[in-house]
Formats: C-alpha cells, sequence, structure tokens
C-alpha cells in the first residue's frame, strides 16, 4: 500500500495535479452492464475538484494507483504511430450557442428589422465568397497556364535544338531541375510555414464541417499559401491538379469575410460581428466549400450538393438556397473573368477551371447495351480506386512515420518532381508512336524522333498540364493514341499519382484520378471497337469520359455530388444516368476493400471524425461506460485561485467545465446549473469580473457578448493573463455567463442516442447527470469517435498526443 | 429576263469555279489556281443580292429567297465554307488579288527543293535500293532546311498575328505543299535521322530514379521512427469499483 500513501500525499501537496487523479484503463468493450453497473452507479460523486471523490477514487484501487503514478509519470506509454488513434491535438469547434444571461439580453434587444438586416448581410457575405472565389480560380488558373507554358516552352526547345545535334539527356536534366525547384519552393512554403495547406484540404474541410476545429485550418495564412502551392506544384509538373485546393481556398474565403477581419493582418474592419461564432462561420464556410466546387468544376449544382454529402449535418431551405447562390455566383465570377482574359468577353464558355468539352454529337451518345459494359467499367474503377487507397495508406504511414521532419518533406517533393519528370521523359523517348500534326489541336508537340510535321503523341499525355491532356483524352479523334501508348501511360500515371498524393505540397487528387481514368476508359474503348470489328458506337472518348468517371469514384467514394459534378462538367444530363451507375458500383466495390482516400486520410490522421451513425453493434454500450469520469466541477461562485489553476494545469487540456451548485461546506450533493467553456473563463479573467471588485464599485463596465466576440476565435492562452496572489482569494459568479442549460443525458442512455444527439446538434459537451442532476461524467467528441466499426466487430481507438 | 442574265453569269460561274476546284484538288493548288474565280463569282453573287433596289422585278427576293431549295444560296455558301476552311485569304494579298509575298517566296522554296530532290533521285535511278538517298540528303539539306524554316516562322508569324479568326492554319496550299515535303523527306528519303543517345539518358534517368530509393532508405534507417504517446482516458474502471465507492458512501 506504499503506493497508496504516496498518491495521498501528492494529490495533497498540489491541487493543481487533480486532474490526473483519472481512472486508468480502458473500459473493456461489450462487458456490457455488468451485474453491478446498473444500479450503482447513482452514488458516483461528483468529484473534480472536491478532495474526497478524489481521495475515495484513489484510495481504493491499487491498480489504477499504479497505473497512475507509474505508467503516465515515469514510462510514458509510447507506441508508432497507427490508424488506431485519436489525436488530443483535435478539438470541437462550439456548434452549440452558449445560451447565456449575456446572450439572451442581446437577442431581446434586437429587434425585428434588425434582424432583417442580419439577413440581408447574410446574403451580402455570400455575394462576395462566391466573387472572391472566383478570382481566386482565375488567379490560378492565369498563372497556372502562363508559367506553365513558359516552362513547356523552355524545354520544347532545348529538346528540339539537341534531338538534332544530340545530348538529349541534358534535356532531361533540364527539364528534372525546372521541375524540382520549382516544386522545392511549393513544398517549401507549405513544410515550413503552414503545414496544414499540404494535400487537397477536403478531408480538413470535411472535419471543419463535422465540427473538429483544425488548428490554422481557415486562417489567410493558409489561403495564401495554398494559392501559391497550388501554383508552384502543377506548374513543378507532379501528377497534381487545382481543382481541390479550390474547395479549400474557397472554405477559407469564407470564413475569412463572414467575420469581418483578419488575425493575420491584424486588421478589423468592424463588421459583421454578429457572425463571430462557431455556429454562423460553420454555415458560410460550407458555402466556401460549394463555392469552391463550382469554381473548380462550373458545377454550381454539384457545389451545392457537396456541402450537403460532405459537411453540413445542420441544413435548412434558407442555407441551401443561399449556399446555391454563392456558388452560382462563384462560377458566374470566374467565367465572365476568364472570358475577358480570353479576349471573347461576355462569351461565358469557361465556367470552371477544367472544362471537360461538349459531348453532344451524335456518336458520344450511348445505348441501353452499352449498359453493363458501364457497369463492368464501375467494377474496374473500384478495384483500381482501392488499390490507389492501399498502396497511398501504406505510403501514408510510411510517411507519418518517419518522414516528419519539414527538410525532409522537401527533399521527397522534390525526389517525387524530378522522377515525374524522368518517367515522362523516358516513356516519351521510348514511344514510337507518331500521330500527324493537325492544325493546333496540341499545345506543345514534340517532334522528338517522330518525322517532320509528326509530333509523338506519348508527350501529349505526359507533356502538357492534367486538365489538358484529359480534356485531350476525351475529345481526340478516335486513332490519336495507340493501346501500347496508353497502357504505359495509365501504369506509370497510376504509381506516380498514388505516389504524389500525400507530399507535403498542396495540390488535388482530383485530376490525377480523372486523367488515369480517362487514360484506360480510353484503352478499353479502343481495345473494345477492336473487339467488335470496328463497331460504329464504340468511340473511345465516351468510353475515357467513363473511365475517368469510375477510377475518380473508386477513389473517393463521393456519390450524389461526383455525380452531378461530372454531369455538369460535361454539360450533357443523359450521361447522368451512365455515370451514377458507374459511381455507385466503383463505390460498392471499392468499399469492399478499403474506404475512400479522403476518410482514409482523416483516419490516418487520428481526428476524431464523427460519422453519420454510430456503429451499428453499438446498442449494448451506455453513457455510462462512454463517459469521462470525474469531470472537473466548477462552484457557481467560485474562488479565483481555483480556476485559475484548473485552466492552466496543462495535464488536462478540458474545455468546458460544468457549474454546480455552490454550497462550499458540504461535498456531495451538488446539482448541475450549467455549462460554462474555458474561451468564456478567460475573457472573465481577463477583464478580471470578480465578485469583490464589483462591490467595491470599481470602475467596471459591464461585460458584453461583444468581449467575447473579440476575442473569437483565438482567444489568449490562461499562461497570458497574469492573476496576482490577491486576486487568487477574489470570488467570481459564473451564474451570468455560464450556459444555463447544457444538453443532458441519464446514464442509461445507449451509446447510438447519445451519438445521435451529440451529432445532431453539433454538440461539444454533453453532461451525464444521474436522477438527482448531478454531474456524472462528460461526453465529448473523442469519447464517441474511439468507437468503431473494424474489420472484428468493435474496435475501440486510444487517444494519443501528437 | 434581267434575273435570268444574272443568273446564268452565276452559273457559269460557278461551274468555273467548281471546275478549277476539282481539277486542283491534289497536289492542292486551290488558292493559287482558283482565286481569280472565286472573286468572280462572289462579284457575281453580290450583284444578285444587290439587285432588288432599283428593279421592279426585284431579282434579288425572286432568285434567292422564293423558294424552298434556294439553290443558288447554297451554292454561294458551299463555296464560302471550302473557301473559309482552306484558309485562302492567309496567302493572298489583302484584297485578295494574287497571291502574297511570303506565299510567293515559300512556293519559289518549295519549287526549287522539289527540283533538287528530283535532280539527285535521277542521278540515283539506276541503283534502287531504298537507303541510299544519303545524295539527296546531303545535297538539298540547305534548301529543305530553308523551306522548313519559312514554313515554321510563316506560321509563328501567323499566329502572333490574327489571334481571333482562323489563325492557326495557314493556307491549305502552303500547309500541303509542305506536308508532302516533309513527307518525302523524312519518310521516303529517310534524312530526318537524329542521333540518338540512349546510354547517357539512360544514365542519367536511372540515377534519378535510384534517388528515391536511397532517400527512402536512409531515411527508414536513420530518422527516429516518431512515437505517440498514450493517454490513458478517465473512465469508470470496472464494477468492483463501482461497488466500492457504493460502499465507501453508504
Amino acid at each position: 500500500m506504499a503506493n497508496v500513501a504516496k498518491k495521498v500525499s501528492w494529490s495533497g501537496r498540489d491541487r493543481d495535479d487533480d486532474e490526473d487523479g483519472r481512472a486508468g484503463e480502458t473500459t473493456p468493450l461489450l462487458n456490457g452492464t455488468g451485474p453491478g453497473a446498473a444500479g450503482s452507479g447513482r452514488q458516483l460523486t461528483p468529484s473534480s475538484f472536491l478532495r474526497i471523490g478524489q481521495l475515495s477514487n484513489v484510495d481504493l484501487n491499487e491498480d489504477i494507483c499504479e497505473l497512475e503514478t507509474e505508467v503516465p509519470r515515469q514510462r510514458p506509454n509510447e507506441i508508432p504511430h497507427n490508424e488506431k488513434l485519436l489525436s488530443l491535438k483535435y478539438e470541437s469547434l462550439d456548434y452549440d450557442n452558449s445560451e447565456n444571461q449575456l446572450f439572451l439580453e442581446e437577442e431581446r434587444r434586437i429587434n425585428h428589422a434588425a434582424f432583417r438586416t442580419v439577413e440581408i448581410k447574410r446574403w451580402v457575405i455570400c455575394a462576395m465568397i462566391g466573387i472572391l472565389t472566383g478570382l481566386v480560380a482565375c488567379f490560378i488558373d492565369i498563372v497556372v497556364e502562363n508559367l506553365a507554358g513558359l516552362k513547356y516552352r523552355v524545354v520544347k526547345d532545348n529538346i528540339d535544338k539537341f534531338t538534332a545535334k544530340g545530348g538529349l539527356s541534358f534535356s532531361l536534366l533540364l527539364w528534372a531541375t525546372l521541375n524540382a525547384s520549382v516544386v522545392m519552393v511549393g513544398s517549401v512554403i507549405v513544410a515550413f510555414i503552414e503545414p496544414v495547406a499540404a494535400g487537397s484540404g477536403i478531408p480538413q474541410i470535411k472535419c471543419y464541417l463535422n465540427g473538429v476545429k483544425i488548428p490554422h485550418v481557415v486562417r489567410l495564412k493558409t489561403l495564401v499559401i495554398k494559392v501559391c502551392g497550388v501554383i508552384l506544384s502543377v506548374v513543378g509538373g507532379l501528377a497534381v491538379g487545382k481543382e481541390g485546393p479550390m474547395i479549400h481556398s474557397g472554405s477559407v474565403i469564407a470564413a475569412g469575410i463572414s467575420q469581418g477581419r483578419s488575425t493575420s493582418l491584424k486588421r478589423d474592419f468592424k463588421i459583421f460581428e454578429y457572425f463571430r461564432r462557431d455556429t454562423e462561420k460553420r454555415d458560410f464556410v460550407s458555402a466556401g466549400a460549394a463555392a469552391g466546387v463550382s469554381a473548380a468544376f462550373g458545377a454550381p449544382v454539384g457545389g451545392v450538393l457537396f456541402s450537403l454529402e460532405e459537411g453540413a449535418s445542420f441544413w435548412n431551405q434558407f442555407l441551401t438556397w443561399r449556399i446555391f447562390f454563392a456558388s452560382m455566383i462563384s462560377t458566374f465570377t470566374l467565367n465572365s473573368v476568364l472570358s475577358v482574359y480570353h479576349g471573347n468577353a461576355w462569351d461565358l464558355s469557361s465556367p470552371g477551371l477544367i472544362n471537360f468539352g461538349r459531348f453532344d454529337s451524335e456518336k458520344m451518345g450511348y445505348t441501353i447495351q452499352e449498359i453493363p459494359i458501364f457497369i463492368f467499367m464501375g467494377v474496374v474503377g473500384g478495384i483500381l480506386g482501392a488499390l490507389f487507397n492501399a498502396l497511398n495508406y501504406w505510403l501514408t504511414m510510411f510517411r507519418i512515420r518517419y518522414i516528419h521532419r519539414p527538410c525532409l518533406q522537401v527533399v521527397e517533393a522534390m525526389l517525387v518532381a524530378a522522377v515525374t519528370a524522368t518517367v515522362g521523359f523516358v516513356m516519351i523517348y521510348c514511344s514510337r508512336d507518331c500521330q500527324p500534326i493537325q492544325g493546333s489541336s496540341v499545345a506543345y508537340p514534340l517532334q522528338l524522333f517522330c518525322a517532320d510535321g509528326e509530333y509523338n503523341s506519348m508527350a501529349t499525355a505526359f507533356f502538357n498540364t492534367p486538365e489538358k491532356s484529359v480534356v485531350s483524352l476525351f475529345h481526340d479523334p478516335p486513332g490519336s493514341y495507340n493501346p501500347m501508348t496508353l497502357g504505359m501511360f495509365t501504369l506509370m500515371y497510376f504509381f506516380l499519382a498514388c505516389w504524389t498524393y500525400g507530399l507535403t505540397v498542396s495540390a488535388g487528387v482530383f485530376i490525377p484520378s480523372l486523367l488515369i481514368g480517362a487514360a484506360w476508359g480510353r484503352l478499353f474503348g479502343i481495345s473494345l471497337s477492336y473487339l467488335t470489328k470496328g463497331s460504329i458506337w464504340a468511340d473511345p472518348g465516351k468510353y475515357a469520359l467513363m473511365g475517368a468517371a469510375a477510377q475518380l469514384g473508386g477513389i473517393v467514394r463521393m456519390t450524389l455530388s461526383l455525380t452531378v459534378i461530372m454531369m455538369e462538367a460535361t454539360g450533357n444530363v443523359t450521361y447522368g444516368f451512365p455515370i451514377m451507375l458507374v459511381l455507385m458500383t466503383a463505390k460498392i466495390v471499392g468499399d469492399y476493400f478499403v474506404e475512400g482516400l479522403y476518410d482514409m486520410h482523416i483516419q490516418l490522421q487520428s481526428v476524431p471524425f464523427l460519422h453519420w451513425e454510430a456503429p451499428v453493434t453499438s446498442h449494448s454500450l451506455t453513457a455510462r461506460e462512454v463517459m469521462s469520469t470525474p469531470v472537473t466541477c466548477l462552484r457557481r461562485i467560485e474562488r479565483v485561485g481555483t480556476v485559475v489553476d484548473i485552466l492552466s494545469d496543462t495535464s488536462s487540456n478540458h474545455n468546458g467545465f460544468p457549474v454546480v451548485e455552490s454550497n462550499p461546506d458540504t461535498t456531495q450533493v451538488a446539482g448541475l446549473r450549467g455549462l460554462i467553456l474555458r474561451s468564456q473563463l478567460i475573457v472573465l479573467l481577463k477583464h478580471k469580473v470578480f465578485v469583490e471588485r464589483a462591490n467595491l464599485n470599481l470602475v467596471q463596465r459591464r461585460l458584453k457578448l461583444k468581449d467575447f466576440r473579440d476575442a473569437y476565435p483565438r482567444f489568449p492562452p490562461i499562461q497570458s493573463i497574469h492573476v496576482s496572489q490577491d486576486e487568487r482569494e477574489c470570488m467570481i459568479d459564473l451564474s451570468e455567463f455560464m450556459n444555463p442549460s447544457p444538453y443532458t443525458v441519464p446514464q442509461e442512455a445507449s451509446l447510438p442516442r447519445v451519438f445521435k444527439l451529440f451529432r445532431a446538434l453539433g454538440l461539444r459537451h454533453l453532461v451525464v447527470v444521474d436522477n438527482r442532476n448531478e454531474v456524472v461524467g462528460m461526453v465529448t467528441r473523442k469519447d464517441l469517435a474511439r468507437y468503431r466499426l473494424g474489420k472484428e466487430g468493435l474496435e475501440e481507438l486510444s487517444l494519443a498526443q501528437t | 429576263p434581267e434575273c435570268r442574265s444574272l443568273l446564268a453569269a452565276f452559273a457559269e460561274g460557278s461551274a468555273a469555279l467548281t471546275g478549277c476546284l476539282g481539277r486542283r484538288a491534289r497536289p492542292v493548288r486551290l488558292c493559287q489556281g482558283c482565286h481569280g474565280h472565286y472573286r468572280r463569282l462572289l462579284a457575281q453573287y453580290g450583284s444578285i443580292a444587290r439587285a432588288n433596289s432599283s428593279e421592279s422585278h426585284n431579282c434579288a427576293k425572286s432568285i434567292l429567297t422564293s423558294d424552298r431549295l434556294q439553290i443558288v444560296v447554297t451554292l454561294s455558301e458551299f463555296f464560302n465554307e471550302t473557301w473559309e476552311a482552306a484558309n485562302c485569304a492567309n496567302c493572298l494579298k489583302n484584297n485578295s488579288e494574287g497571291l502574297s509575298n511570303s506565299t510567293e517566296e515559300f512556293l519559289d522554296l518549295f519549287n526549287k527543293s522539289l527540283t533538287c530532290f528530283e535532280h539527285n533521285l535521277q542521278g540515283q535511278a539506276t541503283d534502287l535500293s531504298p537507303n541510299n538517298y544519303t545524295e539527296v540528303c546531303k545535297n538539298c539539306n540547305e534548301t529543305y532546311t530553308k523551306l522548313n524554316d519559312l514554313y515554321n516562322h510563316l506560321q509563328r508569324m501567323n499566329r502572333q498575328g490574327g489571334e481571333s479568326a482562323h489563325s492557326a492554319h495557314l493556307c491549305i496550299d502552303v500547309e500541303d505543299a509542305m506536308n508532302i515535303t516533309r513527307k518525302l523527306w523524312s519518310r521516303t528519303f529517310n534524312c530526318s535521322l537524329p542521333c540518338s543517345d540512349t546510354v547517357p539518358v539512360i544514365a542519367v534517368s536511372s540515377f534519378i530514379l535510384f534517388l528515391p530509393i536511397v532517400f527512402y532508405l536512409s531515411s527508414f534507417l536513420h530518422s527516429k521512427q516518431k512515437k505517440r504517446i498514450l493517454i490513458l482516458p478517465k473512465r469508470i474502471q470496472s464494477n468492483a469499483n463501482l461497488v466500492n465507492i457504493q460502499e465507501k458512501y453508504s
């Protein structure tokens, strides 16, 4: 029992460490409600800072005691990163409004007309989101076009020069060096300045809309890095697209505009202050994501559906309509600016960053006999997509474990860029597939070893930006590519794209997937017409489109929104049906093997992501087993010193504290009165809203909701707030600031029920109470997200510090 | 009466143009040979279309729009489209009288290189082995290169000049002439054999492809694996625990 004694003295010595008095091991799963569980929980005290509860917990359990004293202290339990972890880095967003007295007062003051102004402001913000997203898309498009054009011209001139004289290895070196250096810049800014801008940003936005606060994800700095990074990585010739990052960019723009200020620039425009809270911001972010999709693909409806499918669990008619407005404005802006740039103003012919071109000629139609063929393509797409994801999974795991230093990440990106150039060059070099030049359909015709007046058709696929390659695969007349070329291209590009995704550059996976799919789809179409002895209906362009849809569906596993996006991008409604079938099959087949790329990356980042439903076999779990306990509670009138100690306790990073009835002497019965957030406490401490000061009639302005809003979203850490020794003895009255009506559940509520409440309302804290309204435990996002349906039934993830 | 004469003139003009186009279809000499016919036909069509103002008969109406078939309109549209597609305006002077200077120059060079080919081939006509075109290649290289450069130059000029119209194409005569020459040059004569330097390319590329392997191996071996520190969550421990607590309080 030595341990116990030690524990007691330690616990008595320092109140700060009270938080460490936590129960040790995780609950064995599916243990169910054992014999004692059903009725016994009632007596459990709300025992956070109530010493006795704490000690009793300690006293009576030696196992826990050992765990406490030894495991977390001396020998931190380290394991290599794996996918079954939840990171402590991520917190929830406060989607639930804190309905404290201040809030209610303010809402009462606002009259009907003022609410109407707020509504109008929302529309104005949506319009601005659309316009700015469109402009950013234009900027990216124009810069990429010019820089990539410059690069390809330089390399082409060089190759042309050396083809005649010999010494093509110099051209190869030039190409590889150009690529690597451009990518190096792009990777350096991402790795050293803003790592969250890496990748396509879709997983991050998905998490944000799900309610997870990813640090830095909607900052202006991120936007700048993202835009520059995308430009550099596309110009650097990586197998990436610029469409995915548009979604992230749109979201950042939306979050920025709706707040009317930028903390990165330290500018506050004093507008839209009403929207400075998570609830409002989330609506605008979903509008921004939609605007991004619509600018990327020229698909406004697809954008709205993307927001609906990926993000918002909180949806209403007006919001949908506003989001649709934003995406329409965004695609229109892009369209008009680009048409002015291309010299045919008011023509409005380029609605998106990528334009699939028109599919309305006669031979592009499909007949009912082809539908089984399309479904078969869906199966192939699903299998290839699953293979892509599985390979990428291993690679990402390796990267997380071993390549975590920024310098290494930059080197890796450079290597990938150089190898991409080399592979492209070798493929072009070895290819003997020459096609006659027809007009100017090819942007950079490379002759190389072809006869004069012909170009290397491998070069159209590799020696071009991926967007252009996709379009040429869709639309080049039959016979522009020979099957060998396409096969090699598909194979190489598949591995390159797989290798590229997850690098520390900002880049999307949409276009590479489309490109892979278009290549094998076209190959499929060609071989089909070969098999059927040149039947009329086998136009390779059509199969290229279906292949692209299948591959993309197999990789990202989006359903409704992807169908609509593809439909809108082709501008052909009759393709809706086959595209839907293809995507459906691809998803079904792919889900049989592994999950979608985005979900996989979310999981690998250890994000506590809540899916639509609780895991199916979790009905046997109750709130009692799910919740964390004991809970750190505060009394309604609390000593400042206690608050400061609790907040500055580094080992427990709690964000919400139940407020209980304050009767200082009794330790047992303390009914729940409300819930207060860390951020609110910090604001209170900063403004020194203490009871004594109010009594002394010190000059004190009454704290308004505005003070909380001004601090949003970056509340200062507790360390920056100085509280003197005298002030520690003051009392603080929380009753005005706490949320007096927090959501609660009884202990017996089943996990699916808790989950539904939590997910549907977007909660951050859910207090578990017993039948006397005493706090028993607290359910947070991580408590729910750790249950997951694995291969062998329900699994539990463990928490980890990252 | 008067309309009939206009119509007859148009018919003859179109017949002449059709004949001209047909005769000059291969090798393509449309623009050089038929621009006169085309201009005349345009004028005739114009006069029909303009004939409505003064005459009481209103020829324009009766000829152009009084029946369903509207054969005159169709014909003239066909000719216009062909002319557009051939891009003839590109190698004619601005008032479309005669060929432009650059085109003349090009055709000159073209003829010169053709004669050069013929000349050199005649010398070799005795032995017909396909690989013995080296002489041609050697002797005509200069003219061919000049021709090629001129063509590329024209193409570039054209692309810069008119961005809006059919900017990408030169006129069909020039394009076709160039195509024939190029085909002769590189297919038949096999002259443009670029020196292939496979060895250095393979060396450089395998070097670059080798780098990632080194990188990944070294980072696997040397980089410290990132460890995560497990945090033990606070949970209700077990039922025994609860029972104990209960006992304590009761």
